[in-house]
């Protein structure tokens, strides 16, 4: 279970690094005027101390207590993150693995996956699906639009 | 006069065959993203344009934009006939729509909802027909502190009307500006902000940040709420649409209230969810019947379809005279226009009068196209949604992986597409508005390059943005929008001392049940 609270402050510690990275890498660009007039990094620092600032503001709302907050006391409950996780953990792995394996083996796989491992369908109809899949990608991206889809290293042994 | 003859030299170019095949395509892809939960039109559009490239401009645009009309229509049905608003903008619709079908009207529903659409961008678009090419006129002789002012006003009227909590809106917007700084500097030429990652000298391309935002984000919400798609019957009695259709006249006064909201908060950048939502909120207070709303009122339909629609229609405006897109659909089709080495703004009106005028012309046919599509694919996008949920998202999932690969065959783009899904699952969750952030993204260069022109051109002073009275009363109007929120907030203070403050209900409440006064405070 993670509290609306909880989300809010991750949230601004999120937005507000961003904030302190951009600051940071715009101090690389030269700040303020010079003989080409606005130097390249004012504009990011300027937008970086305002995502920061605003961030802190954020951070501050969700710290303190009272506020329109603590009516919706719960963000995410256990239930939720499980079906978020249940997304996002093979979407996630499914592209950490699109390098390795390629865009082809790697959506039927995770096709496969999630429709077969948690029997959401029958196996047959899973297998079916995961073959149908990279299939339709090829035809639609390689065949009528010339789009190459990566094939992975794995193809690249193959001397594919 | 000159505009008719122009609009009817466009008429001659949309109304050709492939045009009108170009539509129907347009509008059943779009009637499919707005129909499925997690794909919008915006993410619609970024899908679609990596396929444009090779056509004419004038046909790649009728494209995209017939997809946008056929995603703000299809965004509708599932409202209708699930209570699953299938865009952030057809929320305020499942209101009244929703119970009004499960009463066993859903036709009148549905044909409500169309009919009232359909007048919105028909206002839309007459709007655009007389008034773009006047204003792209008067922005012709806009020099570069004259459209910082602009795009100031701009990104200052999501401050102060956009419905978010305005520092949230700031902070999505700066983060935008970050994100469009990323790579090489258009103006020194120097290489900003990639941090220590090399591939990124080309930049984030916003097509990738629209993917994740929109898709995967919208996705991981919709993941989250489980999904019962138990609808109402979507068979479509075609008496009933007559009747529904002739009875529209007689809340002409709530279609043209609603009309002109909708037509006001598309050009000045609120957007067609912010606009929907005023609308309903104020034709809740102004209805003789407004106790009623909730429970299936006609006008509980009628002004949040028509403000959503004239919204997303005249969205268009300031982008093809301005260069400033009106909403986030609308600035992914501008990113479209650059890519197709169009540049959008004032200039278009006078080098690419047929784009324009064909475009223009197109609004007209293809949103007619769109209404007969729609009330005939009714029953076939109703039996999509039926398909269970667990076998939607991977697809989906899968066509932004792609989408993202294919933007500029980078894998960095694939994980970037990923980070911005968190972003968006994030920001969605707690409220931060998505469409500043992508407007950012898309305009947030050329915003940063009229400011450092005007800079050069005063030789770094300030008085240059208060140097003539059009430019001054531009900035003028930016502030003050920027600082309406906190001008409110002291006002509310002031005239309840001692009461907690909770003025800003704000879009927290958009997804609680109407039953609560939330719709009819909402808009700001």
């Amino acid at each position: 279970m993670i509290s609306r609270r909880a989300l809010e402050i991750a949230t601004a510690i999120l937005t507000g690094s961003f904030g302190v990275a951009v600051v940071v890498s715009s101090f690389d660009n030269g700040i303020g005027w010079s003989a080409a007039g606005v130097d390249a990094g004012t504009f990011p620092l300027l937008t970086g101390v305002i995502i920061v600032a605003g961030s802190l503001y954020n951070l501050a709302r969700g710290v303190l207590p009272g506020g329109t907050l603590a009516s919706v006391p719960v963000a995410i409950t256990t239930i939720e993150l499980r079906r978020l996780a249940g997304l996002f953990v093979p979407a996630a792995l499914f592209v950490a693995l699109i390098p390795i394996v390629g865009m082809y083996v790697a959506s039927a796989g995770y096709i496969f996956a999630v429709l077969a491992l948690p029997r959401h369908q029958s196996l047959l109809r899973s297998l079916a699906m995961a073959l149908a899949t990279p299939l339709a990608l090829y035809v639609v991206f390689e065949r009528m639009f010339q789009v190459t889809l990566p094939h992975g290293a794995l193809a690249a042994a193959f001397g594919l | 006069m000159e505009n008719l003859q122009e609009l009817l030299h466009g008429f001659t170019i949309a109304v050709t065959v492939p045009h009108l095949v170009l539509m129907v395509i347009g509008v059943l892809l779009g009637i499919l993203v707005g129909v499925l939960p997690g794909l919008g039109a915006p993410n619609g559009v970024s899908l679609l344009l990596p396929l444009t490239f090779g056509m004419q401009p004038v046909s790649a645009i009728i494209l995209l934009s017939s997809m946008y009309w056929g995603a703000l229509f299809g965004g509708s049905v599932t409202s209708i006939l699930f209570n699953i608003p299938g865009e952030p903008s057809s929320v305020a619709t499942t209101f009244d729509g929703y119970p009004m079908a499960r009463d066993g009207r859903p036709t009148t529903a549905l044909a409500t909802a169309f009919g009232s659409a359909a007048f919105g961008a028909l206002v839309g678009v007459i709007l655009i027909t007389f008034l773009a090419s006047w204003v792209a006129q008067v922005a012709l002789a806009f020099g570069p502190p004259e459209y910082f002012a602009v795009y100031f006003l701009a990104f200052a009227s999501f401050v102060g009307m956009g419905g978010a909590a305005p520092i949230k809106t700031v902070v999505a917007l700066a983060i935008g500006f970050a994100i469009a700084a990323i790579g090489i500097d258009t103006v020194s030429g120097s290489v900003r902000l990639t941090m220590g990652i090399d591939e990124l000298v080309k930049g984030v391309n916003f097509v990738v940040a629209v993917m994740g935002l929109f898709g995967i984000g919208e996705l991981l919400v919709a993941v989250e709420e489980e999904f019962h798609a138990r609808g109402v019957s979507s068979r479509i009695d075609w008496k009933e649409v007559f009747r529904a259709v002739v009875r529209l006249p007689r809340h002409g006064i709530a279609l043209l209230r609603s009309a002109a909201i909708g037509c006001w908060m598309g050009i000045t950048p609120g957007g067609p969810t912010a606009a929907s939502f005023m609308s309903y909120g104020i034709a809740r207070r102004f209805s003789r019947r407004g106790r009623h709303f909730g429970t299936g009122e006609v006008e509980g339909i009628i002004s949040p379809e028509t403000a959503d629609h004239a919204a997303g229609t005249s969205a268009l405006l300031p982008m093809l005279s301005l260069g400033i897109p009106g909403s986030a659909t609308a600035a992914v089709m501008m990113g479209g226009l650059m890519i197709w080495g169009l540049n959008p703004g004032p200039m278009l009106f006078v080098d690419q009068k047929d784009f324009v005028w064909g475009l223009i012309a197109s609004m007209y046919v293809g949103n007619i196209v769109a209404v007969a599509l729609v009330l005939l694919t009714v029953p076939v996008f109703a039996a999509l949604m039926r398909i269970p949920f667990v076998i939607i998202a991977p697809l989906i999932v899968i066509i932004c992986v792609v989408g993202a690969y294919s933007v500029s065959n980078s894998y960095l783009d694939v994980v970037m597409m990923l980070g911005f899904g968190v972003v968006g699952y994030l920001f969605k969750k707690l409220f931060y508005p998505l469409a500043p952030l992508v407007l950012a993204i898309v305009i947030g260069d050329k915003a940063e390059d009229a400011f450092r022109q005007s800079m050069l051109m005063s030789k770094g002073s300030l008085g240059v943005f208060f140097a003539n009275p059009l430019v001054t009363s531009l900035v003028l109007a930016g502030l003050a929008l920027l600082l309406l929120p906190l001008a409110l907030q002291i006002a509310h203070v002031r005239r309840k001392p001692g009461e907690r403050k909770s003025i800003a209900p704000g879009p927290e409440d958009r997804r609680s049940r109407p039953t609560a006064t939330s719709a009819a405070q909402t808009p700001r």
